[in-house]
């Protein structure tokens, strides 16, 4: 089927909704929920602290983050965006699909991290390699499953697809037996996933605390 | 009739658990021991083998299925989906273990617009009936939203989304549908990737129960609970759980509802009381273990709904197989064989001592205890981390939370269970962590956090406990060694099992008691 092609979301845009469902952070996280290089993504930082939608904290725990006239900002360009690619009604349908994704995502992050044995639920220590295969196998076909709905979603709307890749990017490094990208740091499968939810609630202006 | 699907809830039946379902398995237990159970019928784990390889209820399951109504109906001198003396009932899954993903309970089943004018009308209360038409809606249309029932039906399509199906005003139907949503419900995804996880086979099958509706939200004298036959957190022998008055069963399930300590009800309902302490004695005898009920009474009138052994761990697990040693119920070889070496490793977490000031209780994500000063909101979180402590109260969390979480020593959330994002991250991070705070308000802008009726300020000294979910005022004194007088006596006997008295640590002690036991 011939698609029209879909202009990308500006870069400016990407930078300030990247801090906007990922929390703060700094230039390397961006750059890899953007897809955009460092200095770009400086220097689009830098455009967006001058127009006070952005801030920076230095410290161990600092780095950038949205102000309050970030967020709204981001609010109204996401909105904007949605809107005039007529893309409402595909993304809402794929977070149905996402929604019924999320609580197995979650499962399986507690299988990663806890297991029973002997009817006793401790924390999994990675040290039975059959126990983490299994568990990363079934991550496997969850992952079939959820990149159904990713491709619903980056054909709704090409930003989109930076999620995808970089499930798959936490997916193959896990599987190489580099096992903290199931569950811990910020460029795990886990935080990807939280990502998307906080973004597909961003985007559909769906409220996470009602 | 002869029934080949559907047995009856009855003292008679004979079938094992991997027929009834270990749900039902645990009534037929419950109404052998003289307990009220609410009449019904079980349609078995074979009827859900046969509907998941044809893709269609199995023949003869309709026929079977109207006549165990109508004997449901001769049972309850009521009529299904009747306009005058309606009969409601319940329909839950009950496979062999619990699983997520599963459908789990359609309530008021039978309360058609005709049925519900009925019920407003025999009780004199259409606040009543009306609350619990819809409680019925909305559990239905939860079980068969997400779920194919149609699958493989040539004569029905596929259900996916919302709103595709008005709910039939026919009650014989709507149990027909109920019963392929419980059966469709144990192929969904996520019920499959849990039982290879967990290494439970594919092809047993889900049991559906049919029972008699009893109604906590009937009236003042009605309500819900759950209940452990001993402390899950200590193992001590007294009774444990929460009670919501005036509603019915899965708001305490769920937590949507504010629930109240479960010996509130000594007051308030004492026949219940004494009926309940009646039917927890009599379920300890028979599994000869602390064990966990839920319950509903209706007009001051007990009914218990399912039962199972409490399968406690760590401590409390140490205490109770000592304590049911010397109450004689068991051995001590059982109950050395009822503790692993991983229940000791449960035992060395620290707790918080019983007489700390209980702010809020929740469900323990991640064990271990922590001590720290309130903080709202990750920003908070990060500034007053550099002066000490911090303990992260969040109504849930989301990515914007990550250097909250990271600076904070312990977290806290008022909603989600322990696969939630609070719960997954607080694991990757090895932090104390308490979620599913039922009644915990985070007041963000008032910089103020409430619950159990009190008001704390941001900055609040106070300490959570990850194993037993409690966050305490202060800072309370934390133990290891609770169960410390069980574990000890415990592996005295571990000794005099293997003949070996000499200076080892705990787990080979348990270990070599377990290989000479195992041999014999």
């Amino acid at each position: 089927m011939n698609r029209p092609e879909l202009p990308a979301t500006g870069t400016g845009l990407l930078v300030l909704h990247a801090l906007r469902c990922g929390g703060s952070a700094g230039l390397t996280r961006l750059a890899r929920a953007t897809g955009l290089g460092e200095s770009d993504v400086e220097s689009e930082l830098i455009d967006l602290a001058v127009a006070g939608l952005v801030t920076h904290m230095a410290g161990e725990f600092g780095g950038w983050s949205l102000s309050d006239t970030g967020r709204v900002v981001d609010a109204e360009r996401i909105t904007d965006e949605l809107e005039s690619a007529g893309a409402r009604a595909a993304v809402t349908a794929a977070f149905d699909g996402f929604l019924v994704l999320n609580p197995e995502l979650l499962d399986l992050c507690t299988a990663w991290q806890l297991r029973s044995v002997d009817g006793v639920t401790t924390a999994n220590d990675h040290g039975d390699p059959s126990y983490d295969a299994r568990v990363l196998a079934r991550f496997a076909e969850f992952d079939r499953r959820a990149a159904v709905v990713g491709a619903e979603l980056s054909a709704a709307l090409p930003r989109f697809g930076r999620y995808r890749t970089r499930l798959t990017e936490a997916l193959d490094l896990a599987t190489s037996g580099a096992l903290e990208y199931v569950a811990d740091g910020t460029a795990s499968y886990h935080a990807v996933w939280a990502e998307l939810h906080e973004d597909l609630l961003a985007t559909l202006g769906i409220p996470r605390w009602v | 009739m002869g029934m080949r699907w559907i047995r009856p809830l009855s003292t008679r039946v004979e079938e094992t658990a991997e027929t009834l379902g270990g749900k039902a398995h645990g009534l037929v237990v419950l109404r052998r021991l003289g307990l009220p159970v609410p009449a019904g019928f079980v349609v078995t784990t074979q009827a859900c083998r046969a509907f998941l390889r044809d893709g269609r209820l199995p023949d003869g399951l309709d026929d079977e299925l109207a006549a165990a109504v109508t004997d449901l109906e001769a049972a309850t001198g009521r009529h299904f989906g009747g306009s005058q003396v309606p009969l409601a009932v319940s329909v839950r899954s009950g496979a062999g273990v619990s699983m997520p993903g599963m459908m789990n309970t359609i309530l008021n089943l039978g309360l058609t617009t005709g049925a519900t004018a009925g019920l407003a009308a025999e009780t004199g209360d259409s606040r009543f009936a009306l609350d619990s038409r819809l409680r019925f809606l909305s559990s239905f249309t939860a079980a068969i939203t997400d779920l194919d029932v149609g699958r493989g039906a040539g004569d029905e399509t596929p259900i996916r989304r919302r709103g595709d199906r008005p709910i039939p005003d026919d009650a014989s139907r709507q149990l027909e549908l109920a019963v392929r949503a419980v059966f469709s419900s144990w192929d969904t995804p996520r019920a499959r990737t849990y039982r290879e996880l967990h290494d439970i086979p594919h092809d047993l099958g889900t049991a559906a129960i049919v029972q008699t509706m009893v109604f906590g939200n009937r009236d003042d004298h009605s309500g819900t609970g759950v209940a452990f036959s001993r402390d899950p957190n200590t193992g001590e022998n007294v009774p444990f759980g929460e009670v919501l008055f005036g509603h019915q069963g899965e708001d305490v399930v769920s937590g949507r509802s504010l629930t109240r300590p479960l010996h509130e009800l000594a007051d308030r309902e004492p026949a219940v009381w004494t009926g309940l302490l009646d039917a927890l004695g009599r379920v300890e005898g028979h599994y000869r273990d602390a064990c966990y009920v839920e319950f509903t009474f209706q007009a001051g009138e007990l009914w218990i709904l399912q039962v199972r052994p409490g399968r406690f761990v760590g401590g409390a697990a140490v205490r109770v197989a000592a304590e049911l040693a010397d109450e004689r119920v068991i051995g001590r070889h059982e109950a050395l064989l009822r503790i692993s070496p991983r229940h000791l490793q449960h035992v060395r977490t620290p707790r918080i001592v019983a007489t700390a000031d209980i702010l809020a209780r929740g469900l323990g994500a991640c064990p271990g205890v922590a001590v720290g000063r309130v903080a709202t909101t990750a920003d908070r979180a990060v500034r007053m981390a550099a002066d000490g402590p911090v303990i992260l109260v969040r109504p849930e969390t989301s990515p914007h939370d990550m250097r909250g979480l990271a600076v904070a020593a312990g977290i806290v959330t008022a909603r989600g269970g322990p696969a939630s994002h609070a719960a997954v991250v607080a694991r990757a991070m090895g932090k104390p962590a308490v979620v599913g705070v039922g009644d915990l308000v985070v007041d963000v802008a008032g910089a103020s956090v409430r619950a159990g009726g009190r008001t704390i300020g941001e900055g609040t000294l106070v300490t959570i406990d990850g194993t037993g979910g409690e966050v305490a005022l202060g800072s309370p004194r934390t133990v290891t060694t609770a169960a410390d007088v069980h574990l000890r006596r415990l592996l005295e006997w571990a000794d005099d099992v293997s003949g070996d008295h000499s200076e080892r640590d705990e787990t080979r002690r348990l270990d070599a008691a377990h290989a000479v036991l195992r041999h014999d």
